[in-house]
């Protein structure tokens, strides 16, 4: 009960929501790293006491994790939207049996640390990590549509990228149920839903005329190149994982 | 050494990566080019092998499998991805992204060799979404137009929703079954077949799962407007939409042939849905203004029809069909360019082969005549061919194929007479010629074609299906209610364009301006979708 109390605290994004969000304590876009922190430690944790999750507890995490989704679909900001997206997965990282949460919970920190560093490179580029206003970015700065259509695809549970391998492999070995189905389907959704609507606004799109655009430096693409590995990397497991 | 055809579905990813570290564009088609003939060449030598040695090749662990289904399916695949990467190296040399392009057409070929080859649920389940996400960059490809990328969203949209029924189906076939290999599962279906009726409904579920995922990808409706709103993308990759990607629901379906043995209703209800289809599909086909979004429903049209196949237990002639239909759907396409290139050079219209052939300028309508000639010629085939196969006491009518067959030939018979009215003026013994030997051509190959895939695909299998897929409607009443039909059909057809048609000034009825409005705005369920739907 415990477990599942404090499991649910950390992934479902209950700091941010009670303190963060309304209280100036530190700025948004510090907030994914101390998420993807939070996260972490609940998959620690979990691992450290691995338990049943009682139903209930994935039902509370499931209402947040649609509040989630709405933020998502609110912002227009990469920062906030990394952090967001990771909270809406919080139902799978409590309902996956351990071994399939930790899998599906590393996959989704890596390609969201993608986006979070994306959307550094938009606030030092363009002044603030808003993607709203700068369209078309596949055909003015090749390297960060390419870098970008790779994250949200991951993010959007496609393969071969490890989220949709490892997602696929945790709802496998997990227990059918009507919640089962409600979360499965949901989720499922929500991430390509949130993935393509970005996508929409910042890889497609006519380039705008008034902004100056910048692609990433070679620092950046070295960056970009290994979290892209480790992505791959992972997806080997994964595909390991789901044929086992 | 014929291991080497299992490394197919990895080649294009092979081929994509080189094209990426390539700087030069003129080497960039080259290397695809080259590439690809290797890997249709290899295909080719594969299905050499299993039609030689009567063996499947299998490896990776059983993952994937070059069996009869990939002998017929792999080397076609390759072949049109051959046309297709010549096509495009000049038909996309100005625009921008011409590596972008070449690299992801061999992301899509590598998804559709994957499941055509892949002998796993798993693996199968990655290609079938590895095909979306290629489709969606794809038709996306033109990033600067805005209803390029609304219409790309919607499609993704109707993809997802098929790639969700199909990993449910396959979680739901794991539990079931206990397996995810298909020759494996296949296997256990037969068995369980043989073994009596069964009464499972969860198989039933799993049945029904499949076959929505087959029909969202097969734009069968009301799943079916992801194709015709999409033909903004370029048009080779049109080409390979309407000729590759749309098929991927028939094979599915085939492979899942064994289980549908075991879920009659399933196939009963692919049959109704893929009959609703044929029809409005081909009636939108000749109502919208649009012409590319004409050739969509025309595709889509195609696609009910081979869904109707399947749900009547023909699953070979499916393979057939979508076959045939991609060489000719693909050709269309391609000839496109060179047509529009014609017409700017000449005022008229553009004279192809076929219509320096039948062309030929006559002062006077004689419509009459020739319109008996072609009823007259049309049915006699179908009466000759029926009573051929009557008369050599073959298993015709005790199946629905005997359906089928006659449907074909009314639909195509339909379908060849308008397209011939608007050469009627040519009012010549070759256009009637033309006209009675594609027509019987098209119906005997439809028939001797198909038996032969079917003993090569399902082998003594091949009857279990029809019997399976029955509707309870003797051969005899099917026979009589479709010649009906089509007699009615023609006699429409007749009196709409050949009797009373006023030379001045004519204003229809309101009723059927309503209807023709209704199916000009293609039954107003794009309208549905963009008021109710306001994702992207």
């Amino acid at each position: 009960m415990l477990i599942d109390f404090i499991l649910l605290f950390l992934f479902a994004g209950v700091p941010y929501y009670l303190v963060f969000e309304n209280i100036p304590v530190m700025r948004k876009d510090k907030i994914f790293p101390l998420a993807a922190l939070l996260v972490i430690a609940g998959m620690f944790i979990s691992y450290q006491f691995p338990q049943e999750t009682s139903m209930p507890f994935v039902m509370v995490a499931f209402f947040a994790s649609l509040f989630s989704l709405h933020k998502a679909n609110q912002t227009n900001n990469l920062c906030k939207l990394t952090y967001y997206i990771l909270f809406f997965n919080a139902p799978l990282l409590i309902m996956f049996k351990t071994k399939e949460s930790i899998l599906y919970g590393v996959s989704l920190i890596v390609a969201l640390m993608g986006v979070y560093l994306m959307g550094k490179y938009y606030a030092r580029s363009y002044g603030s990590p808003n993607y709203q206003s700068v369209s078309g970015i596949t055909l003015v700065t090749p390297y960060a549509g390419l870098i970008l259509t790779v994250y949200f695809t991951a993010l959007a549970l496609y393969p071969p990228f490890p989220n949709a391998l490892l997602f696929l492999n945790g709802i496998l070995k997990s227990e059918i149920s009507i919640l089962w189905y409600l979360i499965v389907i949901v989720i499922f959704f929500g991430n390509f839903l949130i993935a393509v609507r970005v996508m929409a606004k910042t890889v497609f799109g006519k380039p705008n005329d008034n902004v100056h655009y910048i692609d990433i430096s070679p620092t950046e693409r070295v960056v970009h190149l290994l979290i892209i590995a480790v992505l791959l990397l992972l997806s080997v497991i994964g595909l390991q994982e789901v044929l086992s | 050494m014929e291991k080497l055809v299992l490394l197919i579905p990895f080649l294009p990813i092979v081929i994509a990566t080189m094209i990426g570290f390539l700087n030069k564009k003129e080497h960039m088609p080259k290397v695809a080019i080259f590439f690809s003939s290797m890997v249709a060449l290899l295909a080719l030598y594969g299905t050499y092998y299993v039609m030689s040695t009567d063996q499947d090749i299998d490896g990776f662990g059983g993952y994937l499998i070059y069996n009869e289904l990939s002998a017929i399916l792999v080397p076609y695949v390759a072949i049109l991805g051959l046309v297709i990467r010549k096509y495009s190296t000049k038909y996309m040399w100005d625009e921008p992204g011409y590596k972008r392009f070449f690299v992801l057409l061999n992301f899509i070929f590598s998804a559709i060799y994957l499941l055509v080859m892949s002998n796993n649920l798993i693996i199968l389940t990655i290609a079938w979404q590895l095909m979306s996400i290629s489709l969606y960059l794809l038709i996306s490809f033109n990033v600067e137009s805005k209803s390029a990328i609304k219409n790309g969203g919607w499609t993704m949209l109707v993809h997802k929703l098929a790639d969700l029924f199909f990993i449910i189906a396959v979680i739901l076939t794991y539990k079931t079954f206990g397996s995810f290999e298909l020759s494996e599962l296949s296997q256990k279906w037969l068995t369980l077949f043989q073994s009596g009726p069964v009464d499972d409904a969860m198989i039933y579920l799993i049945g029904f799962l499949f076959l929505f995922a087959a029909m969202m990808k097969s734009a069968i409706m009301p799943f079916h407007l992801w194709l015709p709103y999409t033909s903004e993308a370029p048009t080779p990759v049109s080409a390979l939409m309407h000729a590759g990607v749309v098929n991927v629901g028939g094979i599915l379906l085939n492979k899942m042939a064994f289980l549908l043995l075991l879920t009659p209703a399933v196939l009963n209800v692919a049959f109704v849905m893929g009959l609703i289809t044929a029809v409005f599909a081909s009636i939108l086909m000749l109502a919208v203004s649009d012409i590319k979004r004409s050739l969509g429903y025309s595709t889509v049209g195609q696609m009910g029809y081979m869904i109707m196949e399947v749900g009547l237990g023909a699953f070979s002639l499916a393979i057939y069909h979508l076959m045939v239909h991609g060489i000719f759907k693909a050709s269309l396409f391609l000839e496109s360019g060179s047509l529009i290139n014609q017409a700017r050079k000449e005022p008229n219209v553009p004279r192809r082969l076929s219509h320096e052939i039948f062309w030929e300028e006559k002062p006077q309508y004689n419509s009459i005549n020739m319109f008996r000639m072609i009823a007259f010629f049309a049915v006699f085939p179908v009466i000759v061919f029926t009573g051929v196969k009557f008369l050599l006491g073959e298993d015709l009518f005790h199946f629905n194929a005997a359906t089928l067959i006659i449907a074909f030939a009314w639909l195509t018979g339909t379908q060849l007479f308008l397209s011939f009215f608007e050469v009627s003026k040519a009012n010549s013994p070759k256009v009637i010629l033309a006209l009675i030997s594609s027509f019987i051509l098209v119906l005997f190959t439809y028939e001797f074609v198909g038996l032969a895939l079917e003993h090569f695909l399902y082998g003594e299998n091949g009857a279990l299906f029809y019997e399976v897929a029955t509707l309870h409607v003797s051969g005899t009443m099917t026979i009589l209610m479709l010649i009906a039909i089509m007699l009615v059909g023609w006699y429409f057809t007749y009196r709409q364009h050949f009797v009373g048609v006023p030379l001045g000034e004519h204003k229809p009825n309101k009723s059927k301006w309503r209807i023709y409005k209704m199916l000009a705005k293609e039954g107003y369920i794009s309208d549905w979708y963009v008021k109710y739907f306001k994702i992207f």
